[in-house]
This record gives structure tokens, C-alpha cells and sequence, in this order.
């Protein structure tokens, strides 16, 4: 069965390469497909500076993203459909529950995303309802690992943010790295290093537009 | 001036001397030993792998013998100077320095002085360095299993330390400074007629520290203060019964002032630890029949640590353990006939433990455990020896052990030898897992609750409305089981002339049971709850080779090597089955596979060592060492709880030390060296190697008198 699917997909990702490699306009595609996109470097309330008290300070802003539109969405629309996932340091939201008013919310797959091919129907999306999230927070409870030997932030491997829209479609995401250039800092980086290039996110993500439940 | 006052010191014992000769004398000059019944000139005597006198060469199990000499002409002065250097043996360092033996932590290896255990872990670790060797005669370190003869703790092995409580030196007396206003200032000193033998050792050692992190005021090794004395008498009432008497104290003060820095506002904390370990022992032994003797052992140890830290800002932080343990012996050795020993054993220990981490630092948490033991040797040619045995541990507060042993050599003829044992070993719970009741206030008020009262203090915490949930852990709560290993060593020697020998050795360890921390639920505020369960599955396994070569009468050369592999076994399932996973090279997940896994941390596939001795009859003797370690897994960094090649290392290193000295007339000595010729160091990964360091050593001895 796996197998067959592998290979229905090998067809599939093979025609949709003809396709693309084909200049005419004139064919109409029967499949409707998904495409990954890549999303570097998106700033999630960066360190500011340090405080006379030794902590490091920030704004305290949410960055609003849109996974249908592939952009950040102003926070003036924070209140809107028009943002899926926010982020500020280590938390995303979705938006729904107490977040925000839409649809959204998701749940963390363990497995890898290339091996995600359809989200099962008895899987549980949970809403935020803060202070629990859809897309749990804490260091080995959700998607990251804090290493305070090293404080660094690291994604867990094998963690794919299962994503509900804000419209109630689906998404799949995977995050790469929580630092500037999608790099993680080497352990003997400086504390001033490690400060200012985190919170930078790194990931990936495929999108569903047709509402199903397969990517 | 010094050396006036010695020679001083060194005429009163000699009149002292000349006194005891007053006393009775006494027919029977040395203690009754039922006899090895194989012959083999002139090699050394093991105590330890057997629980009586055997040459070295009719030993079934793997020993290493380090003698006095080995630990002089090296400039050790603590355990850990001599230990890292053997094959096999790796220094830990965090909570004080271990020895990791065959990949196993040091939580798994018994520590004993004159066979007797030495207590006082902090997190499993005996600090080493609390072992001087100014009085040492040898050290026997035992590989394999020995549970069948020592119950717990003796797991991965034994290391037995033994002075010599019939040295007839009347005085020796050293003065080493080094590096880091390192002083060790030794005095031994022996009284002995024909039936009484007194030795008094005394050690002061002192160092500043050091700090080896660039830019930081802190020092790894912090000052410390150290004085450490044994008394030895041995009185032979009769040439059939002898007493000996032995007392150990070691007292350290350690000072350590710690800055920390945080986008520049500093936290300096003054802080202060004492710790303090007595020992007192006496053994009687009597002869009935030349084939039948007995021995009843009484031992009392206790280890009291205290630690102080003041902050500028906040309470102090005071912490306590305080460890006594008492053990009443008894064994008998009955050689039924030239091809059959027997040996019987019996015991009790009574042992408790105060902490400032327990419910109580005021109650002292106890356990009784009564023993017994039997091994019988079997001889039935002058090519093999078999060798099997049994402990039974019973315990108060935990699961009971049973710990058999099988063991045989095989002499195939004056050149080859097969050793060949299977054993198994276990370690008890700790009083630390039965009864910890900690919670960390200063990172997220998580807690830890020993097994013997979690259940207990959780099912309180719910009656008052404090527990927001339990993980099914919770309800496998119950008493804990010694964790146990079962191991096989395979050993060839060959030593095809005097002046070569070389040996190989195949190892694996099983073990079962291994006690983990779990979390078993959470508090309200989300903050975990943790405890004890025996739930862990390892292996070690690998291959140990030695030799030694006599270039001529003056150099020697030698090494070792081991090769080591560990694993986590429900680890390899789990990366068998598909479900632990790790990111490739663009940081994208990937299903983690063998050829990426590494085993447990802190171990390192390859480590060995080599060493040029020189020695002359004038007494001039100088010798070069090299130690290699392989890298070693340190820190889980991709956070997907098994050890991967995505993790943090330690980089493999080697350090490279050098001593050498002459013993002059009159009983004087100098010697000199230099450890760490290559200034290695790794601060984050090796606390415990300072840079280079440098000592000078004079030693002065009055010379035994020729007796007639």
C-alpha cells in the first residue's frame, strides 16, 4: 500500500514536472498540487539590547504571518483572518481560540515531513487557550529543545507543526533553525551572539489550498 | 634544618625500637594464609580478586596490580594521578573525580581501603581525590563483576587500596611543591618488634587552584586544604592469632568564590565545603589447623560534607550529608585438600544517611542489609583452576540479590594462559533515589522524589489540590531493584620469555534495570514531578590489550589500549524502529540511523597509553608517558534524547608527562617532572587537566637496619 502510494507519487511529482517544464498554456491540470515554500530569517521579536538587570529586553511583538499568502501580515490585522500563525520568540499561535478569531489551529506530528503525505482523520487539532497553545510551548515538550549548559535553542528533528488556517485549511511546516541565516550557533558562540541572531525563524512549509487533508 | 629534625625524630624511633624489644616475644613473625596450591616463582600477591592470598599468575579473573614503586617513579600523589593512567580506566569529572571502568560510570565501581568500602558518593561519584598515596603498598583494581564476593557497588569491578601495615621503614618523610603553590608534605613512620607493627602516615596537601577559561576569575580547581592520617597496628597475640587495628581520617577544607556575570551586572557567592571521612577497622584473625582460619571484621565509616555558599543577593545555601556505615564480618577459609578450597562468609551492614535533601536533614534514613557468600576453588591439575561462587545481599528497603560467579584458568604450557569469567554484579539503589525530596526553586520549581516516599508525598501534595496530573509512571512506582549487569571476560596472555608479555582481553557487560529519572506527573503550575524507575537497558562491550617489553636491564617499555563500545538498548530499538530522528546537513529532519548513533555519553571508543621506564642500580630512574583519549559524546544538543553524531563532543586529546630522580646516599631522593609537557586543556570538557605543571620531590628515609 505504501509502496503503491510511493509510486503514485513519483507520477505524480514526475507529470507535475512536465508540466512545469512545458511552456503551454493551454493544458489544463486535472490535480490540483502543493508546492513547498522556504521562509528564511523571519524576525520573531529579536533582542533589543540588555537591561541594567542582566535580562535581555524586546519590543514584546507577535510577527503575523500568512501561510495561504506566503507573507507577514501587519499587526494592525492582528484581529483579522488574515494571519494564520504569529510568533514571538519560542511561542506561535494559530489563529483561533483565545488567539485569535478565525479557524486556525494545529497540532505536533512526530515523524518526518516528507512522510506526511495525509494528515489521519482521527488526528486532534487543539485550539489555543492560552496559556496552552495549539503548538505546545517549553523546551522538549513541543518543537525545541533549551540547552542551558549551552542556552541554545535547538528545533527537534522528526517535529512537523500540523497547521489549520485561519479559512480551515491545512498546512504542514517544518522549522529549521530558531537563528539568523539558518544557521545554529556553534556551543562556544559568545552570549552576545547567541542573544542577537536567535529568534530569527527558519522553515518550511507545504499548503493545501483545495481544503483537503493530503498534501 | 629539616633534615635535623628528621634525623632527630629518626633517633627516637630507633630507641623506641630498642625498647619493644622488651615486650614478649612472639614466635610468629607473619599472618597464617591458607597456601596457593599452585607454585609460581616469584610474581606478586593478589588479595582482592579471591578474597585471599594468590599469586597473580593463578588468578582466574582480570586483575592490574599497581605497586609502590610504579606510583613513586610517576610523582602520583592522589588515586586519580595513577589511575588514569591504566588501561581500561577513564577520569570523570562533575561531583568530583570518578574512574569510569570498562564504559561503565563511576557509580558501578567499589572503592575499597584494605577491603574495606569506602562511602560518601555525591551523585554516585567518590571524589578520588580524597586518596593520598604516601602510605600505598599496592593498588589491586579487579575488571568484571565481583558482586559474588563484595555485593554492592561491585559492578563493573573493584579498585582495593593497601597499605602496609608491616612496612619496616622507622621513617620516611617527602616535601613536593609544584604549579599552582601545590604542596604535599608526607610522613610515614613504623615501629615494629617481633609481634607489634605500628605505621603512622600523614599527609598535608594544599593548592591554590587554577583557571584555565580565559577571561574568567573563577577557578576550576578551587583552593583547597587537606590532611589526611592512618594509624596500622598489627599485634600477633600468638603464632596462631593476629589484631590489626587501622583508623583513617581525611579532612578538607575547599574554598571557592564564584562571580557570575550577566550583561555586566556580577553575582559573586563565597562559598565553602568541608568535608570529612573516618574510618576505623579491626580485623582478628585465627589459625585452628594450617588448612582452617577465620577472620572477624569490624568496620565503622562515616563521610560528613557540609557546603556553605553565600551570595550577595539572596539566602544561603547550605547543604549537609552526612553517610555512616557500620559492617560486622566474618570469613572462614578451609582448604579441604590440596585441590579444594573453600571459602565462607557472612555479614551485616548497617548504614544511614542525613541530608539536607531529604524530608529532614535531622532524620537519618537507614538501611540493614545481611549477607552471605561462598566460593570454592578447584584445582584439579597444575594447568587449571575453576573458581565458583555466590553472594546473597538481603536488604531492608529494597529488592534482594543474588550474584553467582564462574571463573577458570587454563594454562596451556609455560608461555599461554585463558582466563575465562562470568559474573554478575549489581548496585543498590542509593539512599539518594529511595529518599530524595528536592525542589529546585531557582529553575522552575520542578521537584524529585525518591522511590521509598514519592508515591507518599505526591498522593499528600493531591489531597491538597497541588498535583495537576500523573503520568502513568506514577502507578509503576514501587520498590526499586539493584540495578545488575552480567559480564564475560575472555583474557589471553602470553609471555613468551622473561622480558615480554602481552595480553588481550575481550569484554562485554549486560545490564539490566537501570535506575533513570522519569517524570511521573506535574504540579498546577504546570512545574514537572520526577522520580526513580528501573527502566534502562545498556551494554558494554570491547577489547583490552597490553604489553610490556624489557629492552635490556636498564628499559622498559609499555602499553595498553582499549577499544570500547556502549549502548543504550531500548535506544537501538527505538532508532531500529524508525522513531528517533536528527537533522542532515540543511537542517532537515531524517530518521537517525546506527551508523550515527554512539552509545552513552561520556565514553570514548579509543583509549590508550604508552610509557619508556629507565631505571639503574645507581638509582637514577626517569620515565616518559603518553595518554590518548578518543572524542567522547558530552551533551545532548539536537535534543532528540540519544547521543548522535548532531551532538556536542569533547575533542579526543592526549597529554604527555614526564618524571625523573635519583636516590642519592644517607636516604635522600630528588626527583622532578612534569605533567601536561603539551599544556592540553579543554575547560568546558576537562575541569579536571590543568595546563602544564611542574614538581620537585625530596624525599628522605631511614634505612631499615640489617636484622640478625
Amino acid at each position: 500500500m505504501k509502496k503503491q502510494l510511493l509510486k503514485i507519487t513519483i507520477v505524480l511529482i514526475a507529470s507535475i514536472q512536465m508540466v512545469a517544464c512545458t511552456k503551454s498554456e493551454t493544458i489544463t491540470t486535472p490535480v490540483v498540487t502543493v508546492s513547498t515554500k522556504v521562509v528564511k530569517d523571519l524576525i520573531a521579536d529579536t533582542v533589543l539590547g540588555i537591561a541594567a538587570n542582566g535580562m535581555p529586553y524586546s519590543a514584546g511583538k507577535y510577527t503575523f504571518y500568512s501561510i495561504e499568502n506566503n507573507e507577514i501580515v501587519p499587526n494592525t490585522d492582528s484581529a483579522s483572518a488574515k494571519w494564520d500563525l504569529a510568533f514571538m520568540s519560542t511561542r506561535i499561535l494559530t489563529n483561533g481560540g483565545t488567539s485569535g478569531p478565525a479557524l486556525g489551529g494545529g497540532f505536533i506530528f512526530t515523524g518526518l515531513f516528507d512522510d506526511l503525505k495525509t494528515i489521519s482523520a482521527d488526528s486532534i487539532f487543539k485550539t489555543d487557550n492560552a496559556p496552552t497553545y495549539a503548538i505546545t510551548a517549553g523546551s522538549g515538550k513541543g518543537w525545541y529543545t533549551y540547552d542551558q549548559l549551552t542556552s541554545l535553542i535547538t528545533p527537534l528533528a522528526g517535529r512537523v507543526l500540523v497547521i489549520r488556517t485561519a479559512s480551515g485549511k491545512y498546512a504542514k511546516l517544518e522549522i529549521t533553525s530558531y537563528y539568523k541565516g539558518g544557521v545554529t550557533l556553534p556551543v562556544s558562540a559568545s552570549d552576545a551572539e547567541k542573544l542577537t541572531k536567535q529568534r530569527y525563524y527558519n522553515f518550511r512549509y507545504t499548503y493545501q489550498a483545495n481544503g483537503s487533508k493530503t498534501f | 634544618m629539616v633534615f635535623l629534625m628528621f634525623e632527630l625524630c629518626g633517633s627516637m624511633f630507633k630507641k623506641f625500637l630498642i625498647l619493644s624489644f622488651i615486650f614478649p616475644q612472639c614466635l610468629w613473625g607473619q599472618v597464617y594464609f591458607v597456601k596457593d596450591t599452585l607454585s609460581a616463582a616469584g610474581d606478586s600477591v593478589v588479595v582482592t580478586a579471591t578474597r585471599s592470598e594468590r599469586k597473580l599468575s593463578n588468578l582466574t579473573v582480570p586483575v592490574t596490580l599497581i605497586n609502590a614503586q610504579t606510583i613513586q617513579q610517576t610523582g602520583s600523589i592522589r588515586l586519580t594521578d595513577i589511575l588514569k593512567e591504566q588501561t581500561g580506566l577513564t577520569m570523570t569529572s562533575g561531583f568530583g573525580a570518578g574512574v569510569q571502568l570498562q564504559g561503565l560510570n563511576p557509580d558501578y565501581t567499589i572503592i575499597l581501603i584494605n577491603g574495606e568500602p569506602l562511602v560518601g558518593r555525591t551523585a554516585g561519584v567518590l571524589d578520588l581525590n580524597r586518596i593520598a598515596l604516601g602510605n600505598i603498598k599496592k593498588i589491586e583494581i579487579v575488571k568484571g563483576p565481583s558482586s559474588s564476593l563484595y555485593g554492592s557497588e561491585a559492578m563493573a569491578g573493584v579498585i582495593n587500596i593497601i597499605t602496609d601495615a608491616s612496612n619496616k621503614t622507622p621513617l620516611e618523610a617527602s616535601l613536593r611543591m609544584g604549579t599552582y603553590n601545590t604542596k604535599d608534605i608526607n610522613l610515614n613512620n613504623g615501629i615494629h618488634s617481633k609481634c607489634i607493627f605500628y605505621q603512622g602516615f600523614y599527609n598535608y596537601y594544599s593548592t591554590d587552584g587554577y583557571s584555565i577559561r580565559p577571561n574568567s576569575n573563577n577557578r576550576i580547581t578551587t583552593p583547597i586544604n587537606r590532611l589526611a592520617t592512618s594509624q596500622q597496628f598489627k599485634l600477633n597475640l600468638t603464632d596462631h592469632a593476629n589484631i590489626l587495628l587501622n583508623t583513617r581520617l581525611t579532612d578538607e577544607t575547599i574554598k571557592s568564590n564564584i562571580a557570575v556575570s550577566n550583561g555586566g551586572v556580577t553575582i559573586n557567592s563565597n562559598g565553602k565545603e568541608h568535608n570529612t571521612d573516618a574510618n576505623i577497622s579491626a580485623t582478628l584473625n585465627y589459625r585452628f589447623t594450617p588448612t582452617f582460619k577465620t577472620s572477624f571484621r569490624s568496620y565503622l565509616t562515616n563521610y560528613i560534607s557540609k557546603q556553605e555558599l553565600l551570595t550577595i543577593s539572596g539566602a544561603p545555601y547550605n547543604d549537609l550529608l552526612n553517610h555512616l556505615f557500620k559492617r560486622l564480618e566474618n570469613q572462614t577459609d578451609w582448604a579441604l585438600s590440596k585441590k579444594l578450597n573453600g571459602i565462607f562468609g557472612m555479614g551485616a551492614v548497617w548504614e544511614g544517611v542525613k541530608s539536607s535533601r531529604y524530608d529532614s536533614e535531622k532524620l537519618r534514613k537507614e538501611n540493614t542489609i545481611q549477607y552471605g557468600f561462598t566460593q570454592w576453588e578447584w584445582t584439579p591439575s597444575s594447568k587449571l583452576i575453576m573458581i565458583g561462587g555466590a553472594r546473597f545481599d538481603k536488604n531492608a528497603t529494597y529488592a534482594s540479590a543474588w550474584s553467582p560467579k564462574l571463573s577458570m584458568l587454563y594454562k596451556m604450557n609455560s608461555f599461554h594462559k585463558i582466563r575465562l569469567s562470568i559474573g554478575q554484579g549489581f548496585k543498590a539503589p542509593d539512599f539518594r533515589q529511595l529518599y530524595l525530596n528536592f525542589t529546585n526553586a531557582a529553575a522552575g520549581n520542578y521537584s524529585v522524589f525518591g522511590s521509598a516516599e514519592a508515591q507518599i508525598v505526591i498522593s499528600q501534595l493531591n489531597n491538597l489540590g497541588q498535583i495537576g496530573g500523573l503520568y502513568n509512571n506514577y502507578f509503576l512506582l514501587k520498590a526499586l531493584q539493584p540495578e545488575s549487569s552480567t559480564g564475560m571476560h575472555l583474557s589471553w596472555e602470553w609471555t613468551p620469555n622473561g622480558k615480554t608479555f602481552f595480553s588481550a582481553q575481550l569484554f562485554r557487560n549486560d545490564i539490566t534495570n537501570l535506575i533513570e529519572v522519569q517524570q511521573v506527573g506535574t504540579y498546577i503550575s504546570g512545574a514537572q514531578i520526577f522520580s526513580y524507575l528501573n527502566i534502562g537497558r545498556a551494554f558494554t562491550q570491547g577489547l583490552e590489550l597490553e604489553f610490556k617489553q624489557n629492552i635490556n636491564n636498564h628499559i622498559v617499555f609499555s602499553g595498553g589500549y582499549q577499544y570500547l563500545e556502549t549502548g543504550d538498548k531500548d535506544q537501538i530499538a527505538q532508532i531500529q524502529a524508525g522513531t528517533v530522528y536528527t537533522r542532515n546537513t540543511n537542517n532537515v529532519s531524517a530518521r537517525l540511523t546506527m551508523s550515527d548513533y554512539v552509545g552513552l555519553p561520556n565514553v570514548s571508543k579509543h583509549k590508550s597509553q604508552f610509557k619508556i621506564n629507565y631505571n639503574n642500580e645507581k638509582g637514577v630512574f626517569a620515565n616518559l608517558r603518553i595518554l590518548y583519549r578518543s572524542k567522547w559524546a558530552v551533551n545532548n544538543t539536537n535534543g532528540n534524547q540519544v547521543y548522535d553524531n548532531g551532538d556536542d563532543f569533547a575533542q579526543s586529546y592526549y597529554t604527555l608527562h614526564t618524571a625523573f630522580g635519583k636516590e642519592f646516599q644517607h636516604g635522600i631522593a630528588l626527583q622532578l617532572g612534569c605533567d601536561n609537557i603539551n599544556n592540553y586543556i579543554d575547560a568546558l570538557h576537562l575541569p579536571n587537566v590543568a595546563g602544564r605543571t611542574y614538581f620537585i620531590n625530596l624525599k628522605y628515609q631511614i634505612k631499615q637496619k640489617p636484622q640478625k
